[in-house]
């Protein structure tokens, strides 16, 4: 985990988060999202970015994720072009790369999770945009 | 990748485009100072690919550049004239260069040298322009300028003198002296005006007399009489012109010692002169170059997004007017009718600058055939259709690789060589047929051979040993097809020269995936294969029947679309309609997306596959609103958010107007009547 630069701390679908600044493209002001006829699983629609349609995630398809409590208030864009919608941006930190556990398999949230580190009483999951993407498209295919 | 390198990376496809273009120009004919000046340009550009690829950190690729540099220095300095072998070797070398270029963009490793399937035709080309013990000529001493001048000539000046006085062409000298303010820009006029008349060897800078101010430079040219007269002149412009050389000084022994003119094929060994061959006629002026702008996709995007923001803009203010209510408003309506069309003839211009003709891409293909065709001893017999077709660069760019994968593997392994084919009762030449068509938002490539086709029996048994087959299933000819773009799959026992390694055909179908397209393979055996290539185009200016459903505004490609009907009556998806008295199937919009059904509609829009004969699929497709007809700028949806039914959507004043997919939409109405029936 020391290659992944410093960590973005978030607050979305009810969770503490954690992105990787190396995964973020920016984050942005929060927009209103076009709903999609018929969208795929994950997606909640799109919104104009840099010219552009960009998809946004909808948190609440993804397994292990609740519906948002708040409207968002800034959204993520990551790398590989995708928005996340987040309730809170709380700020960046360092983390010892010791301070890292894996997820445990039965967290239904395995599945978008590069693993989970606790700060005192608090349990920030990491976002595996990787993983999140590759999720997306099993949706995709399972359609 | 860093966009920052964006410039860089279009430079270079910049650069690419141009050289292909200019050694297209050597396979014809051509006056010689036509060949020198084409051979002077790939010399820079090769000089300035080899500085990129230095700057960018790929020293592999800047020593290959740095060798075909060295080929067009040889050249342009009569150590080795144009021949058909020539020009072959040296497009596949620039293809090999492109192609590198393309992997580096795409983060592959270097390879250690670019252009080593051409190692031993290059080779025999330096040996031939190696110069021989003495060294060579020189008649630069017959220049009437001074020593100084003389002095700073550089080789290349110094051999085309010599080879130009040696082939009798004079030389002149024209002696400008430009104003500070605009010399630039006159020195390249008078620069064109000279290239048409001959070979123009130098501009040199050179002392400004005594009682004018400016900047005066000498322009050393060659051709058979200088005509002063067809000089474009400015008042007060001191231009002066003498003639520097007579080519009827040169001994007697010299000009013999040039090698026969007539001897096409073969490089001079020696490394004096090339013979130049006398101008037929007197050369025309030259067309006008067009001046190409570089331009970095960002800026473009730039722009659109401002576009963007003024036609928020209007939409705002529209939507302000309207809301007012006011009466009077109608004109000031109209006049944001006129802005809207003229917003949108800006984006179709927009559009425009990223196009590149497909013919760019098969610029590339045709070197390449030849290429194989001599290396493997198979005569190819290759067609083109479709150059004219229009096209983003970007993805141009990025189906380069995936074609160049294709065409070989259909000259190596599809085609037969031609004693089997004249065995079979083919023509003795393979015919390879390349085709580019526009079928609605996708373009679509057709890749035919008349070869043997695939053997799908060596698939099936090579995909049941890699376990990627069951035994004992019957195994369609399409899964079979589509088995040899599996990673690593090959039927070929040893890689050749060109292709069969097993790699590759995956990667064919992951680049032509990532690019949202699709690959479909069909073949026959002894008859030929076809490979098809389905890519959807990004943006596109598209003209629509706007409609309205679930209060979301919908648009509907005019060409798909047959006839527009209301009626009083309300219809309910699964029933019959009437339209010019035939019964077609009725389904509503909201049932193929999956959205709420209505309770019942009035409008229909009767839908057909476009292109499709009379007896095509129809369905009337129930909306709840007709809003008329017009062009909308169409953005593609990226991979994660593509939905059934949906090609993209456009920007409109009221929120994004999703554009349908016409065909998938059929597919869904028929598939939803089909569901109405299995639950009745």
């Amino acid at each position: 985990m020391s290659d992944q630069g410093a960590w973005l701390h978030v607050r979305a679908a009810g969770m503490d988060l954690l992105f990787s600044t190396l995964d973020l493209r920016e984050v942005v002001a929060s927009a209103s999202v076009s709903p999609l006829p018929g969208r795929p699983s994950g997606i909640q629609g799109v919104v104009v970015y840099e010219g552009e349609f960009l998809p946004v995630l909808a948190w609440q398809d993804l397994p292990g994720c609740g519906v948002s409590a708040s409207n968002p208030v800034a959204m993520a864009v990551l790398r590989p072009r995708l928005g996340i919608p987040l309730e809170q941006i709380i700020g960046t930190m360092e983390l010892p790369p010791d301070a890292w556990r894996e997820t445990d398999e039965k967290d239904p949230g395995a599945a978008w999770q590069g693993g989970v580190c606790q700060v005192g009483d608090l349990v920030l999951r990491l976002v595996d945009a990787d993983r999140l993407i590759a999720l997306l498209r099993r949706f995709r295919g399972d359609r | 990748m860093d966009q920052s390198l964006d410039d860089v990376w279009a430079e270079c496809e910049d650069l690419f485009a141009q050289a292909r273009k200019t050694l297209a120009t050597l396979k014809d004919p051509q006056p010689a100072h036509v060949v020198q000046a084409a051979v002077n340009s790939l010399f820079r550009t090769t000089h300035t690919l080899k500085g990129m690829a230095g700057m960018l950190g790929f020293p592999s690729f800047s020593r290959a550049a740095h060798r075909m540099e060295d080929i067009f220095d040889l050249m342009r300095k009569g150590r080795l004239r144009s021949t058909d072998s020539l020009v072959e070797t040296l497009e596949a070398g620039i293809l090999a260069l492109e192609s590198g270029m393309a992997g580096l963009r795409r983060g592959r490793a270097e390879p250690e040298d670019y252009l080593h399937p051409l190692r031993r035709e290059l080779g025999e080309l330096e040996a031939l322009a190696r110069p021989a013990e003495g060294g060579s000529q020189d008649l630069t001493s017959m220049l009437d300028l001074p020593p100084e001048v003389l002095k700073a000539l550089s080789d290349y000046e110094r051999t085309r003198v010599t080879a130009l006085l040696m082939s009798g062409m004079p030389i002149y000298g024209i002696t400008v002296c430009l104003e500070f303010i605009n010399f630039d820009e006159r020195l390249r006029v008078l620069n064109e005006a000279l290239g048409a008349q001959g070979e123009l060897i130098s501009t040199l800078p050179c002392d400004a007399p005594e009682d004018r101010e400016g900047l005066s430079f000498l322009l050393m040219m060659a051709c058979p009489a200088l005509d002063p007269t067809q000089l474009p002149t400015v008042d007060g412009e001191l231009i002066t012109a003498a003639l520097l050389a007579d080519p009827s000084r040169v001994p007697e022994s010299l000009r013999n010692a040039a090698p026969d003119e007539s001897d096409e094929t073969t490089p001079p060994a020696e490394p004096v002169a090339e013979p130049v061959p006398p101008i037929m006629a007197a050369p025309g002026p030259q067309a006008q170059e067009v001046e190409i702008l570089r331009l970095p996709a960002h800026r473009v995007e730039a722009l659109e997004a401002r576009l963007m923001a003024v036609g928020q803009l209007r939409d705002a203010t529209s939507l302000l007017m309207r809301q007012s209510g006011e009466a009077g408003n109608d004109r000031p309506l109209a006049l944001m009718g006129q802005i809207e069309d003229g917003l949108l003839d800006v984006q179709k211009s927009l559009l425009q600058m990223r196009m590149v003709k497909v013919e760019s891409l098969f610029s590339r293909i045709e070197p390449m055939v030849k290429s194989l065709s001599r290396d493997t001893g198979k005569p190819v017999k290759l067609t083109f259709q479709g150059s004219d077709l229009e096209l983003e660069r970007s993805l141009l760019g990025r189906l380069s690789d995936p074609f160049i994968h294709l065409v070989r593997n259909a000259v190596d392994h599809g085609l037969e060589p031609p004693s089997d084919r004249l065995a079979m009762g083919k023509s003795e030449a393979g015919s390879l047929r390349i085709s580019a068509s526009q079928r609605g938002r996708n373009i679509r490539f057709d890749i035919r051979d008349d070869g043997r086709g695939f053997n799908l029996e060596r698939i099936e048994a090579r995909g049941l040993e890699l376990g990627l087959l069951k035994p004992g299933q019957v195994h369609t000819p399409e899964r079979l097809h589509r088995l040899t773009l599996e990673p690593g799959f090959s039927t070929q026992e040893r890689a050749s020269q060109i292709s069969g390694r097993g790699v590759g055909m995956d990667v064919v179908r992951a680049e032509i995936e990532a690019l949202g397209g699709e690959i479909h393979m069909s073949s026959e055996a002894k008859r030929g294969s076809l490979i098809r290539l389905t890519i959807p185009l990004s943006r596109a200016v598209v003209s629509c029947l706007k409609v309205r459903c679930d209060r979301q505004a919908f648009g509907i490609p005019l060409g798909n679309v047959v006839r527009v009907q209301a009626g009083k009556q309300l219809c309910h998806g699964g029933e019959q309609v009437r339209v010019l008295g035939r019964s077609l199937p009725f389904e509503s919009l909201q049932a193929c997306l999956g959205l709420p059904e209505p309770d019942g509609q009035r409008a229909f829009v009767v839908l057909s596959q476009q292109g499709a004969a009379a007896r095509s699929v129809e369905v009337a497709l129930g909306v709840d609103e007709i809003m008329g007809r017009g062009e909308v700028l169409l953005r593609s949806l990226p991979e994660l958010a593509h939905a059934s039914g949906i090609m993209g959507g456009s920007l409109q004043e009221d929120g994004i107007l999703w554009v349908l997919d016409p065909d998938a939409v059929l597919g869904l109405a028929m598939d939803s009547l089909m569901r109405r029936v299995a639950r009745v």
